[in-house]
């Protein structure tokens, strides 16, 4: 093997047998001008992979405008956000709507009422009057 | 001779107000055993106003009935610890606590006591003194025992409220018909309450519990009396009006001889229900957990969930 370009770029591209990857293996174990051309062609690979991935404005393509198709990750923040709303439209009910009252007044009366009728001072000088008012409503 | 002469010298130097105090629970336990029918007006000057009721008391064996002329499809029924409203014959709302606790030290004295004539019958007027201030002037029928009126007075000597009878029939009222026997709740006495046991010149004499989770504390200063309440819920203060006493903010509705204070503390839902004089507001308040803004997080998780307890830590 003079020398191993092509079988490195499968090699990256995974596309090598068992028995290539071995040869290969072998060879750049000996040849240093492969060896470096390797590590070259992986940091360019690598290089790429990290850039940030861009929409293209509107128009550039036409072709392509036809085609697009969401991708996953703004499906997942359309989810995400649509939880939140929902989530929030529930909290701004659940404090708006007021709660509704279970204890009133006649109720407190009447455990002040059952317990002052055990007072000394129980009779007219301690009568407590229900609220007509509430209790005729 | 000169033992008599010590003798007699105790009798003179010994404290009158142990023996002024016992006299004045001997009034009240003669007039609650007392049998009558009578018509009670009640005139109060509250912090929120002038309140005024006209009631028909009838009361045999320790048991008091209340109606009102201007609703007479409404009774009370209370004694012996239990409290019950009816509507025509419908119970709106009962209670019944088991059990009293201890009484409370003795704190008023009355004098003597000088005869009087009331309503056209023999009677006897008896002023009732704490701390050196007439605190309620009580007359009391000699032949009967009851109790025929009772004014209570501020620490300013200024009215505060008056429970006169105006009609006062003596003996055993017509039995009255209660409709059906109500199904009471039933508080048990003797919980674990944090509580004060005491506020102002109030000791705490029992806490209560029962199953509604509702815990309540009754206070007594010898005559007048309220309940502290500690609730899971929000107490509906109806049409109290949002008022601020010792600078802290409270809903306070006034009625013809009690009071009602509702706010909301860390603890809580919270409510006081008393007959004590106005004077006497701030110092028993000031006691007791503050009102405290309940926070988005506990607002949101009680009207989603409800109760007011949970949950605690925020």
């Amino acid at each position: 093997m003079s020398h191993a370009g092509e079988l490195i770029s499968a090699y990256l591209d995974g596309e090598l047998a068992r028995h290539e990857i071995d040869q290969l293996q072998a060879h750049l174990a000996t040849c240093g001008k492969c060896a470096a051309e390797m590590q070259e062609m992986q940091s360019v690979r690598s290089a790429v992979r990290s850039l940030p991935l861009l929409e293209l404005p509107p128009g550039l393509i036409p072709e392509a405008d036809a085609e697009v198709v969401p991708l996953r990750r703004n499906k997942g923040f359309l989810v995400g956000a649509a939880a939140a709303a929902v989530a929030l439209i529930i909290a701004i009910a659940a404090i708006v709507t007021p709660s509704t009252p279970s204890v009133t007044l006649e109720e407190l009366n009447s455990r002040y009422g059952a317990r002052a009728s055990l007072d000394p001072a129980f009779g007219p000088a301690k009568v407590v009057v229900p609220d007509l008012g509430d209790i005729l409503e | 001779m000169r033992r008599a002469i010590a003798l007699a010298a105790a009798l003179v130097l010994l404290p009158s107000s142990a023996a002024f105090a016992a006299d004045l629970d001997e009034l009240l336990d003669e007039s609650r055993e007392a049998a009558y029918t009578a018509e009670q007006v009640i005139t109060c000057s509250t912090p929120d106003g002038a309140r005024n009721a006209v009631i028909e008391l009838s009361q045999a064996s320790g048991e008091l009935h209340i109606g009102a002329p201007v609703a007479p499809e409404v009774e009370v029924a209370s004694g012996f610890g239990g409290w019950t409203l009816l509507r025509e014959g419908a119970v709106v709302s009962s209670a019944n606590v088991q059990g009293a606790g201890e009484e409370p030290e003795p704190r008023y004295t009355v004098d003597e006591g000088t005869e009087t004539e009331y309503l056209g019958r023999d009677a006897t007027l008896y002023r009732m003194t704490g701390d050196g201030v007439v605190r309620a002037e009580l007359i009391f029928d000699v032949e009967a025992g009851a109790l025929l009126r009772v004014v209570t007075f501020n620490a300013d000597g200024s009215v505060f409220c008056e429970r006169r009878f105006v009609t006062f029939d003596p003996g055993i009222p017509p039995a009255t018909d209660t409709g059906a026997a109500p199904s009471v709740e039933s508080a048990e006495g003797g919980v674990e309450s944090s509580l004060p046991e005491t506020l102002g010149n109030f000791e705490r004499l029992d806490v209560y519990e029962d199953e509604e989770g509702f815990i309540f504390a009754y206070y007594s200063d010898g005559f007048f009396s309220f309940a502290v309440f500690q609730t899971p819920a929000i107490v509906a203060a109806g049409s109290g009006s949002l008022v601020t006493v010792g600078g802290q903010p409270y809903i306070r509705s006034s009625g013809a001889g009690d009071v009602t204070y509702a706010w909301e503390a860390s603890s809580g839902g919270m409510a006081l229900v008393g007959d004590l004089p106005p004077d006497m507001h701030e110092e028993v308040l000031s006691g007791l957990p503050a009102p405290e803004d309940p926070g988005l997080f506990r607002r949101l998780w009680r009207n989603l969930f409800g109760g007011a307890n949970s949950p605690r830590p925020l």
